[in-house]
C-alpha cells in the first residue's frame, strides 16, 4: 500500500499509536485511547469511514483495505493491552484480599496476679495435698488473741506502741501483728470438735502490721502464711518431715532444710528453718551470704500453754506450728532489690513478676 | 551481743583448736546464730545473735558456759578469791521484792594507776570507750565478760543510808548521760537520804559518778528484777549494756561474786584498800523444780532417747536432779530462767544432742482434710479471671490519709472510729473504707511514668465502723475494686486507638463486671465511675473505676459440672431492626419494653434483644440516633416460621414506635 493514499494526520496517528498504547497504565486511559482510534464517532477510524465513503470507486477498493488493516491492527493491539491491563487490575484485586500475617496482631491484654498472692496461692497448692485448709482471721485483732492467747508476756516489747498500730477510739484493738491470731481463733473454734476432727491442721495467709518505717527492707504492712497441725504425739520430726516435703515440692527436689534452736513465746522447742539456697543450690552467693544456707521461716512445737489458752488438753494433744514472712521468700527467690516495688505497683514490675496462673 | 574470740577462750580454753568458722557454725546450732565477724582491729570479733529468753548467755563467760555444756568441756576457773563480809558500814535497806539481793563494800582508791591496756583494748572490742576510771573500767569489763552489771558509786557524795525503793511519782533524777529524768512509781531506784542516786539496773546517777577525783567508793553488785528493769528502761527509753542484761534475767549468785572480783580488780588496777564489804539481802529461791518426763521428750524428739543421755545432758547445763518417789525432779541452775517446763527441758536435750539429729517424718492424716473455703477460693478465681482478662492486681497499704478519702465519703464522724492512735504518719492514719483512692493513685502514677494503658485491680479488705456493735465495732468488708484508665488499641494494625476515659469507654469496664457475674443490681447502684487524677501535674479523667463488695458477687457453684440444661436443635432466626430514636431515649426503658411485649406474644421461643449498632451522624435528622437492635428466636420443639418471626418483630416495632421511635429507612 502506499502511504499517499492516507492523509498525513492518520499516519502520524499511526505512527504515534505504539507510543501511546504503551502509556496507557490503567484501563481508563486505554478506553480514552480506544476512543480516540476506533471510537464510534469523531475518531481516527470514523474519519477514515467518512473518507472511504467519499473516496472514488476505483479508489474505494484500495483504499478499504488499507483501512481495514489500519484499524484491525489497532483493534488487535488495544484489546491486547486490556487484557494486560485488566489481568494486571485482577493481580491487585487479589493482593488486596490477602492479609501479611507477618503484620503485627492484636494481643489479648495479659494482667497478672500480684507475685505475693501468687506465692500465697502457690504455697496453699502446696501443702493442701498434706489436708491443710485455709483459715483467715481479721486485720483488726483484740490484744487477747494477738499476744496473750500465744504466751507473749504482758509486759513483752512488741505490745508497746513503738511496734504495733493501736486504734484512737478501741484501745483493745489493734492491728495484728502477725498471722498467729488465726492460730488462737481456730484452736478456740475447733477445740470442741478436735476429738470428732482427728485434729487440726490448716495454713493461715493475710496482711499483717508492724510500725516499721518504709524503706528497702521495711515496711508497715507486710504478708505472713502461718501453719499449724496439731494432732497425737507430734514432734520435732514431724515439723521437720513437713517443712522438708514443702521446701522440695516449693523449690524443687534439691530443697533441703535445716533446723536451728530459736525462740518463740508460742512455741517450745523453737526453731528457725533454713533452706538450702535455692539460687545456688548451697554452693554460695551473694543471696546466702556465701553460706549456702537461707533463712526462711520460724517454727515449733505448739507451747503448752497455747493449747491450754484454747482448752485443748496437752496431755492428750501436741502439735506444731510454722511461719514465713511472704515478702521476704518473694524477695529472696526473685532477687528484688526493693521491698517498696511490691507496693508501689507499677504495671511494669506487676507484669514482669506476677503473670498468670 | 559482741565477743572477743580471745576472751571466750580464755573462758573455755578448749576453744582454741576451734577455728573461728567452725565456732560460728557450732553457735549457731545452739541457737546463737553469728551475725558479723570483724577482724579489723587485730581481734576476731562475733556479733552474736541472742534470742529474748537467753539472758545467760550475754557475757563471754555465759556464752563459753553453753559451749562447754555443748562440746563436753570444762570452764576454766574463775579466779576470785571470796571476801570475808563484815559489818554493814552503811545501812542498805530493800524496800522492794524488785531487788532481793544488794552485795557492796567500800574501797579507798589509792594513787590512781589506770586501766591495764589490755582491758582498755578488751573494752574497745566491746563497743565501749575505757574512761581510764579503774572503778568504772572494771565494772564494764566485769559485765562482758560475767554478765553481771555492776556499778560504782563515789562513796564521798552519798548522804546516809542506801535504800532500794520504788521512785515517788514526779521524782526526778539526772542519770549518767546528763538527762533529767521524771520517774514514776514504777521505777525502781537507789537512793541516798537526799533523793535517787541511780535508776536501778539501767544507769547510774550524775550525782554520784565516779569521777577522776573520787578517793572512795562504793561498789553495787544486785539482783533486779528483769519485768522491772525493762519496764523502766523502755519507759525512758534508756537501753544500756545494764539494762539489756538485768532485763533479760541476770545470775542472781553471781552477784557476790562479781562483787568480789570487781574489788580484786581495784586493789590491782588502782591500789585500793576494802574498807568494809557486806551484802542486804539473799540470793532469792531457786525457781521449783520441773518434772522429768521421758514420755513427753521422746515424743518431742520423734525417737528414743537414753535417759542417761538426757539426764547426762541436763548436768552438763549445770542441771542438778532432786529423786523423788516415782518422779524425778529437775532443778535449773539459778542462771536459767528459761526453764520451767518439761518442753524446755527437751528442747535442751534435743539443742545439745544437735537440731540435725532430730529425724525426718510426715505425721499421719488423722482425721478429714477439710475444703477449701469459699471466700478464700472466690478471691484467688476472681484474681485469676481478672489477670487473664488483662488487668494487673495490686497490694496497697490498708491505711490512708484522713483528708483525701473525703471526696466522696464525707462521714468524717464515722472516720474517727477507724483512726489509728499511732500511726506512721497523718497521711497513714485511717484504716480506709474504699480501695478506689489507692487504685486511683496506682493508675495516676503508671501513667505518669508513660503507661498507655493502664488496667488494675485490688481485693482487699475495707473497714467499716459500726460503734454500736460491740463486739466488732469495726466491720472488715472484702472488696474487690477495679480502674481502666489511659488508651486502649493502637498497638496493631486491626486494633484502633480509644481513649478509655471517652463516655463509651465505661462499657468496657462493665463489660468486664459482668464477665466476673457482678449482678447488675450492683453495677447500676454504683455512683462513683469516673477516675480523675493528677497525671503530669494536671488534674484529668483518666478513665473508669468500680468497686464491689465479694458478698455481691456470687459463690463459685457447689457442684464440679452444673446440672444439665436443654438447648434447642431447632434453627435460631435472627432479625435487625434499625430504629432513629432520640438522642435523649435511654436504651433500658426501650429495650425493656420491647422485650416485655415481644416475650408475651413470642414466649419461649424468644432467646434474645441487643442492640449491636449506634449511630450518631449528621446526616440522620436532627435530634436523632440510628439504633440497630438484634432479635433472636429459637423455639426448643420446632422450626419457626417466617410469618410468626414476622409478627413478632411488627409487635416490637409497635412498641418503639409508641416510645417515640420510628423505623429507619
Amino acid at each position: 500500500m502506499e502511504p499517499s493514499l492516507l492523509p498525513i494526520d492518520i499516519l502520524d496517528a499511526q505512527q504515534g499509536f505504539p507510543e501511546a498504547l504503551a502509556a496507557c497504565k490503567d484501563l481508563d486511559g486505554l478506553m480514552r485511547l480506544k476512543g480516540v482510534y476506533i471510537g464510534r464517532e469523531g475518531s481516527h477510524s470514523a474519519r477514515l469511514m467518512e473518507l472511504l465513503k467519499a473516496a472514488s470507486k476505483e479508489r474505494k477498493r484500495e483504499l478499504g483495505g488499507a483501512i481495514n488493516v489500519l484499524k484491525n491492527a489497532w483493534e488487535e493491539a488495544l484489546k491486547a493491552r486490556q487484557s494486560e491491563l485488566e489481568a494486571a487490575r485482577r493481580q491487585l484485586a487479589t493482593f488486596g484480599n490477602t492479609w501479611d500475617p507477618d503484620l503485627p496482631p492484636p494481643i489479648p491484654a495479659r494482667g497478672a496476679m500480684h507475685p505475693l498472692n501468687q506465692l500465697i496461692d502457690r504455697l496453699v497448692d502446696v501443702f493442701r495435698p498434706l489436708g491443710y485448709h485455709v483459715e483467715e482471721g481479721p486485720e483488726i485483732e483484740t490484744e487477747a488473741h494477738n499476744f496473750d492467747g500465744l504466751n507473749i508476756p504482758a509486759d513483752h516489747p512488741a505490745r508497746g506502741s513503738a511496734d504495733t498500730f493501736y486504734f484512737e477510739k478501741y484501745p483493745e484493738l489493734l492491728l495484728r501483728t502477725h498471722t498467729s491470731p488465726v492460730q488462737v481463733r481456730t484452736l478456740l473454734r475447733l477445740a470442741p470438735h478436735i476429738q470428732e476432727k482427728g485434729g487440726i491442721r490448716f495454713l493461715a495467709p493475710g496482711r499483717v502490721y508492724r510500725k516499721d518505717e518504709i524503706d528497702p527492707t521495711h515496711s508497715p504492712m507486710f504478708h505472713q502464711v502461718e501453719g499449724m497441725l496439731v494432732g497425737h504425739d507430734i514432734g520435732m520430726h514431724h515439723l521437720k518431715g513437713t517443712l522438708a516435703y514443702a521446701m522440695k515440692a516449693l523449690f524443687g527436689p534439691a530443697a533441703e532444710v535445716r533446723f536451728r534452736p530459736s525462740y518463740f513465746p508460742f512455741v517450745e522447742p523453737g526453731c528457725e528453718v533454713d533452706v538450702r539456697c535455692p539460687l545456688c543450690g548451697g554452693s554460695g552467693c551473694r543471696v546466702c551470704k556465701q553460706s549456702g544456707w537461707v533463712e526462711l521461716l520460724g517454727a515449733g512445737l505448739v507451747h503448752p500453754n497455747v493449747l491450754a489458752y484454747a482448752g485443748i488438753d496437752s496431755n492428750i494433744w501436741s502439735g506444731f506450728a510454722f511461719g514465713m514472712g511472704v515478702e521476704r521468700i518473694a524477695m529472696m527467690v526473685s532477687q528484688t532489690p526493693d521491698l517498696r516495688l511490691f507496693f508501689e505497683n507499677d504495671q511494669r514490675f506487676l507484669k514482669t513478676m506476677g503473670g498468670l496462673d | 551481743m559482741l565477743i572477743e574470740i580471745k576472751a571466750l577462750r580464755q573462758e573455755l580454753p578448749g576453744l582454741c583448736d576451734i577455728e573461728p568458722l567452725a565456732l560460728c557454725e557450732l553457735l549457731a546450732s545452739l541457737g546463737f546464730p553469728v551475725d558479723a565477724v570483724d577482724t579489723s582491729n587485730g581481734a576476731t570479733v562475733f556479733e552474736v545473735d541472742v534470742t529474748a529468753n537467753r539472758g545467760d548467755v550475754l557475757s563471754h563467760r555465759g556464752l563459753a558456759r553453753d559451749l562447754a555444756a555443748k562440746l563436753d568441756m570444762e570452764l576454766s576457773t574463775l579466779p576470785v578469791t571470796t571476801l570475808r563480809e563484815g559489818a554493814a558500814l552503811l545501812p542498805v535497806r530493800l524496800e522492794s521484792e524488785a531487788c532481793p539481793l544488794y552485795a557492796t563494800a567500800i574501797l579507798e582508791l589509792g594513787k590512781a594507776q589506770g586501766t591495764p591496756s589490755e582491758v582498755q583494748v578488751f573494752l574497745g572490742h566491746m563497743g565501749a570507750s575505757a574512761k581510764n576510771l579503774p572503778p568504772v573500767d572494771a565494772s564494764n569489763e566485769i559485765l562482758h565478760r560475767l554478765g553481771q552489771p555492776t556499778h560504782a558509786f563515789d562513796a564521798d557524795t552519798l548522804q546516809g543510808a542506801l535504800i532500794v525503793r520504788w521512785a515517788r511519782e514526779g521524782e526526778k533524777i539526772v542519770t549518767l548521760d546528763g538527762v533529767e529524768r521524771t520517774l514514776t512509781h514504777q521505777d525502781l531506784v537507789i537512793a541516798d537520804e537526799a533523793g535517787a542516786i541511780a535508776l536501778a539496773g539501767v544507769m547510774g546517777g550524775d550525782s554520784t559518778k565516779v569521777t577522776a577525783a573520787t578517793q572512795r567508793v562504793l561498789l553495787e553488785s544486785a539482783f533486779f528484777d528483769p519485768r522491772t528493769v525493762r519496764a523502766t528502761a523502755h519507759r525512758h527509753n534508756l537501753h544500756t549494756d545494764a539494762s539489756y542484761r538485768f532485763g533479760r534475767g541476770a545470775d542472781p549468785a553471781m552477784a557476790q561474786m562479781a562483787r568480789d572480783l570487781l574489788v580484786q580488780r581495784l586493789e590491782a588496777w588502782a591500789g585500793a584498800k576494802l574498807v568494809g564489804a557486806w551484802t542486804a539481802g539473799a540470793v532469792p529461791p531457786t525457781a521449783p523444780p520441773i518434772p522429768y518426763n521421758q514420755t513427753l521428750l521422746e515424743r518431742v524428739a520423734g525417737e528414743p532417747i537414753p535417759r542417761l543421755e538426757a539426764l547426762a545432758l541436763l548436768k552438763r547445763l549445770g542441771c542438778q536432779m532432786a529423786p523423788e518417789p516415782g518422779c524425778l525432779q529437775v532443778v535449773a541452775p539459778s542462771w536459767r530462767h528459761d526453764l520451767s517446763i518439761a518442753d524446755d527441758l527437751a528442747e535442751e536435750i534435743l539443742r545439745l544432742r544437735g537440731y540435725a539429729k532430730i529425724p525426718s517424718a510426715l505425721p499421719p492424716l488423722e482425721g478429714a482434710p477439710e475444703p477449701l473455703s469459699k471466700d478464700y477460693l472466690k478471691r484467688r478465681q476472681l484474681a485469676s479471671k481478672l489477670a487473664h482478662l488483662g488487668f494487673c492486681q495490686t497490694v496497697t497499704y490498708g491505711f490512708v490519709d484522713p483528708l483525701e478519702s473525703q471526696e466522696g465519703n464525707p462521714q468524717v464522724d464515722e472516720q474517727a472510729w477507724r483512726t489509728l492512735k499511732n500511726p506512721l504518719g497523718e497521711e497513714y492514719s485511717l484504716m480506709r473504707g474504699t480501695l478506689l483512692r489507692d487504685l486511683r493513685d496506682t493508675a495516676a502514677l503508671n501513667l505518669d511514668r508513660g503507661a498507655r494503658e493502664v488496667r488494675l485491680f485490688e481485693i482487699a479488705p475495707v473497714f467499716v465502723a459500726q460503734p454500736q456493735d460491740a463486739t466488732t465495732p469495726i466491720r472488715e468488708c472484702w472488696t474487690l475494686a477495679l480502674a481502666w484508665a489511659g488508651e486502649t488499641g493502637g498497638e496493631d494494625p486491626l486494633t484502633p486507638v480509644r481513649k478509655v476515659s471517652a463516655l463509651a469507654g465505661k462499657s468496657h469496664l462493665i463489660g468486664v463486671l459482668k464477665a466476673l457475674d457482678v449482678p447488675d443490681a450492683a453495677i447500676r447502684a454504683f455512683e462513683r465511675w469516673p477516675l480523675a487524677g493528677v497525671v503530669g501535674g494536671a488534674k484529668n479523667q483518666l478513665g473508669w473505676q468500680f468497686e464491689v463488695s465479694l458478698e455481691a458477687i456470687p459463690d463459685a457453684a457447689d457442684r464440679v459440672i452444673p446440672a444439665f440444661k436443654a438447648f434447642s436443635r431447632f434453627p435460631s432466626v435472627e432479625r435487625d431492626l434499625s430504629l432513629l430514636v432520640k438522642l435523649d431515649q435511654g436504651y433500658r426503658p426501650l429495650a425493656d419494653a420491647m422485650t416485655a411485649k415481644v416475650r408475651t406474644s413470642a414466649r419461649e421461643a424468644f432467646q434474645e434483644l441487643r442492640c449491636v449498632d449506634v449511630f450518631r451522624h449528621k446526616s440522620l435528622p436532627e435530634g436523632r440516633q440510628a439504633w440497630l437492635l438484634r432479635l433472636r428466636f429459637q423455639h426448643p420443639a420446632r422450626t419457626l416460621t417466617s410469618e410468626e418471626v414476622d409478627g413478632w418483630m411488627a409487635s416490637a416495632l409497635d412498641v418503639a414506635r409508641s416510645l417515640g421511635a420510628e423505623l429507619r429507612g
